[in-house]
């Protein structure tokens, strides 16, 4: 019985926490950290080339193959107007899933998986359009700011204008 | 209820093919088939379609499929004449039962008397209809009884003496008026959603009936199987004017799913309060000493509802019917009764054609689950190839273990890959089977004689390739009727037959299957379509064509030669629509004509649409693929003639024909091309002919790939049809040329 009502208990903080808590997935472009929500990450795996995408704009780096599935890759760096990144073998790419769709992004290295409250989230201050466009808020971990990114507004207008 | 919808499910899934059987057999019908296969066939078709009707509470579509079984039913019995406007009301009827079937599908209501005309005219074809018919109608307890009613009473202002004589051609002796009849259903009548009950209640309103369940065959409860079939009975109807055909007509629906005997007592045993058991009991007396002791007592059951399975339709019908030749010992054959005067036993020996094909077992699969088994094997292939790409000779030397596996591999897969080819694979016959009537109505409206041959129908082509076949060959066959044929008068003056022969043929032609079309009408007109090409603008004033590309001109979009457009066609749609369907699944189109002789289309058409033969081609650093079906022919740059435009752009000259060039590299903004001298020219070939040329750095190979889709996580983009994965596990893309022709040049934009 004791055993019951031990995870009973278990299973109500972590309903708990679930409610009040959240993990990312931090990763790092040059000096800035970012982070998307855990359960949106699918896996990470290091960069291998990828097909360029003709008629795209510049932060749309191609595609690759991922287990049978073709899988667009986004350089964050460029999408932040940082220009392109010229990866290495030691960039990562973390593919998430998005709506529906299964996105890469392409970043410098993942640095850990940090637990933050929701009631910590910050809002992006006004100023520049890019942050408050692709960024859903600030968290802050280790006096560091972790912005929080805003998949869906990452991978819209990929296509090249005419 | 989910499980009543997946029955619903079901039976509209079968619903589908008993309509396309029905087609089928009528165009045999129609061919002057009248055997009684093919009437049972139909019988059976319309009878499952009303038996789940009825199930569902579709009165509308049992209403009038069951006009239609009542008139099949008179034509089975040579009471009615199989009259060519009989047969054209038979397919128009065929049309009206599938509208029936689509509305209560998508739970749409038709109008109230939707079919009503058609029904009548079965009614007044099956004039005459003896009066016992009534009875069971009304008994019917299923809600049409209104419909049926209304049939009824139409049925009742016939005349009816005369006609009653027609089809009980030879009287029987008189009678003694009563009737031992023995009826054992087997499994499938229950399969097939009959119920005793209702047979015996038809019986009953035909004179007094007792009924008496015989259980003699009831296995010991060790024995026993829930869904077996052990209850018989014996009915004893009294009637003085009842007939043995009326009687048979009874069990007309479940012949050949029971034992059935029909036996008029001698009127010494003439008491209509006897138990018939006692006339019986000598003959019975054998078998009784076998059977189990409850057995008697057993013979005052009601004729209860058995234990019918749920309610089932065709294919759990087939599947009970492929294990009829195995029956479990439980059901052994009924002695037959030897010292009776036996008048007939419908064993269900039935017509061996029909139930053979009946007795194929099937499974039906969600086409999702295939397509995914068949992306999965696609990767499978690659995975396979990229592997074996791996081994070099230091490796094969040292593992000959391994090399022996993998090639072992190689085999195994590509055995996989055509065995679930096969699966979607279908035979033609399922757009083939509606061009028979295609023709028939294209004939009488442009009153011309047209016979259509068909060859080749259980050719087996990709599903997905056969649902985009059914647009293209209808418009062919419309072009080939209307332009093709000539009138009866027309082509006596030319010295030929009255009935212009359309062929449709399909057969497989290595990786490809060719289907096609021909007739031998009076060809095209090459001079009217160069003419009309010309005041279109099509074709420029000067412009000289060969007699092949003139015959290519009508499948130019909007292009037609009748002065006067016609139902059928002449307003320019259809052949562009041929031409624009094919290539959509990677096939191509040819047609050839001789003057007077007639004229000949050929499709060309890619066995599956999983897999696409490409051209491998290097395009700066990236490999792209190009469609093997667009592409017309390959030279190296060096060769080619090129020649400068105003615009600063490049167009190539082929055969005295100036090309449309697009530099891939410059297009996909991949890097300034390398020298023009290594480079190689893609002539391809976009839509309506339209020939334009890509520019490549290198041409690697052909090779098949699976298509993978670039919208899945992503969006499409101009120029490019989708991915595929390599070999080497790498992404290419598949070049679009129809794209890449329609979209403007981006170079400048930038």
């Amino acid at each position: 019985m004791e055993a019951f009502g031990l995870r009973d208990d278990s299973v109500d903080q972590a309903a708990v926490a679930a409610q009040n808590s959240m993990q990312l997935i931090a990763f790092s472009i040059g000096e800035q950290t970012y982070g998307v929500e855990i359960t949106t990450v699918r896996e990470i795996r290091a960069w291998n080339g990828a097909t360029p995408l003709p008629n795209t704009r510049e932060f749309v780096r191609g595609v690759i193959n991922l287990r049978g599935t073709i899988v667009p890759i986004f350089d964050l760096r460029a999408r932040f107007g940082d220009g392109q990144t010229s990866p290495t073998k030691n960039h990562v790419v973390v593919v998430m899933s998005v709506g529906e769709k299964w996105v890469g992004m392409l970043v410098d290295a993942v640095s850990d998986i940090l637990t933050v409250s929701r009631d910590d989230i910050h809002q992006v201050p006004e100023g520049n359009s890019i942050d408050t466009e692709l960024l859903n808020g600030i968290v802050t971990h280790d006096n560091k700011m972790v912005g929080l990114i805003d998949l869906h507004a990452v991978v819209s207008g990929a296509r090249a204008e005419a | 209820m989910s499980d009543l919808d997946d029955f619903k499910a079901t039976y509209f899934d079968e619903c589908s093919e008993l309509l396309a059987e029905l087609e089928e057999q009528f165009a045999e019908i129609e061919h002057g088939d009248r055997s009684n296969g093919r009437l049972n066939a139909v019988f059976r078709a319309i009878h499952s379609i009303k038996g789940g009707a009825g199930a569902f509470g579709f009165s509308g579509l049992v209403g009038f499929a069951h006009a239609y079984e009542t008139l099949l039913d008179k034509v089975r019995e040579g009471g009615v004449k199989l009259t060519p406007e009989a047969v054209a009301l038979c397919i128009r009827a065929n049309d009206i039962v599938a509208d029936f079937v689509h509305a209560a599908r998508v739970a749409t209501d038709l109008p109230e008397d939707y079919g009503a005309d058609e029904k009548g005219r079965f009614t007044r074809l099956a004039a005459g209809e003896a009066p016992e018919d009534e009875a069971p109608i009304e008994d019917f307890d299923i809600d049409f009884v209104p419909v049926m009613a209304r049939i009824a009473r139409a049925e009742a202002e016939e005349p009816r003496g005369a006609s009653l004589d027609a089809f009980e051609a030879p009287p029987l002796p008189p009678e003694s008026g009563q009737w031992e009849i023995r009826f054992r259903p087997h499994g499938e009548l229950y399969a097939r959603a009959n119920d005793p009950l209702l047979l015996f209640r038809e019986l009953a309103s035909l004179g007094e009936l007792t009924v008496r369940a015989v259980l003699d065959a009831t296995p010991a409860l060790a024995d026993f199987e829930p869904f077996g079939v052990y209850c018989a009975w014996e009915l004893t109807l009294v009637s003085p004017t009842v007939t043995e055909t009326q009687i048979r007509e009874v069990f007309e629906f479940v012949e050949g799913n029971c034992e059935l005997s029909v036996v008029e007592v001698q009127p010494l045993a003439m008491s209509p309060g006897l138990p018939p058991l006692l006339i019986d009991e000598p003959d019975e007396l054998p078998s009784f000493s076998d059977l189990m002791p409850e057995a008697p007592a057993a013979g005052l059951m009601p004729p209860a509802e058995p234990a019918a399975p749920l309610p089932s339709f065709a294919a759990l019908a087939e599947a009970v019917q492929a294990e009829a030749s195995v029956r479990p010992a439980g059901v052994p054959p009924r002695p037959e009764p030897t010292a009776r005067k036996t008048v007939a036993t419908a064993e269900p020996a039935g017509e061996p054609e029909v139930e053979r094909r009946n007795g194929v077992q099937s499974i039906r699969v969600d086409l999702d689950k295939v397509d995914r088994v068949v992306n999965m094997v696609g990767e499978l292939v690659i995975t396979q190839s990229m592997l074996t790409q791996q081994m070099d000779e230091t490796l094969r030397v040292r593992y000959q273990e391994l090399v022996r596996g993998l090639e072992v591999l190689a085999q195994t897969t590509r055995g996989l890959q055509d065995s679930v080819m096969a699966i979607r694979a279908q035979p033609v016959k399922s757009v083939f089977s509606r061009m028979p009537r295609l023709a028939r109505e294209l004939a009488q409206v442009t009153h011309k004689k047209i016979r259509l041959e068909m060859i080749g129908e259980n050719t087996e082509i990709d599903k997905t390739v056969i649902e985009q076949l059914s647009d293209p060959l209808t418009h062919m066959i419309r072009n080939s009727a209307d332009h093709g044929i000539e009138t009866p008068e027309q082509r006596l003056a030319a010295g030929k037959s009255e009935t212009g022969v359309i062929r449709l043929s399909a057969e497989q032609a290595g990786g490809n299957i060719l289907i096609v079309v021909e007739d031998d009408g009076a060809g095209i007109n090459r001079d009217k379509v160069l003419q009309v090409a010309r005041q279109r603008g099509v074709v420029e004033a000067d412009e000289q064509l060969s007699d092949e590309q003139i015959d290519q001109l009508i499948f130019a979009p909007g292009f037609s030669t009748v002065d006067a457009v016609t139902d059928i066609s002449g307003r320019g749609v259809g052949m562009d629509v041929v031409l624009s369907n094919i290539k959509k699944i990677g096939g191509s189109v040819h047609v050839r004509s001789w003057a007077g002789r007639g004229t000949r289309m050929t499709l060309r058409l890619p066995l599956t649409l999983a897999v696409l033969d490409v051209m491998l081609v290097r395009v700066s650093h990236n490999p792209y693929v190009i469609p093997l079906s667009s592409i017309v022919e390959t030279m190296q740059c060096a060769r080619a003639s090129f020649e400068r435009v105003p615009s600063g752009g490049k167009v190539l000259q082929v055969r005295g024909e100036y090309v449309q060039v697009i530099d891939l590299c410059e297009r996909f903004e991949l890097g300034t091309p390398a020298d023009d001298k290594t480079r190689f020219v893609v002539l391809c070939e976009a839509e309506g002919s339209v020939k334009v040329a890509l520019i490549v750095d290198d041409i690697i190979g052909q090779q098949q790939v699976v298509i993978k889709s670039l919208e899945e996580n992503f969006e499409s983009i101009e120029g490019i049809a989708g991915g595929t994965i390599l070999g080497d596990g790498n992404v290419a893309l598949i070049v679009d040329v129809q794209g890449l022709k329609s979209a403007k040049p981006r170079r400048h934009a930038a």
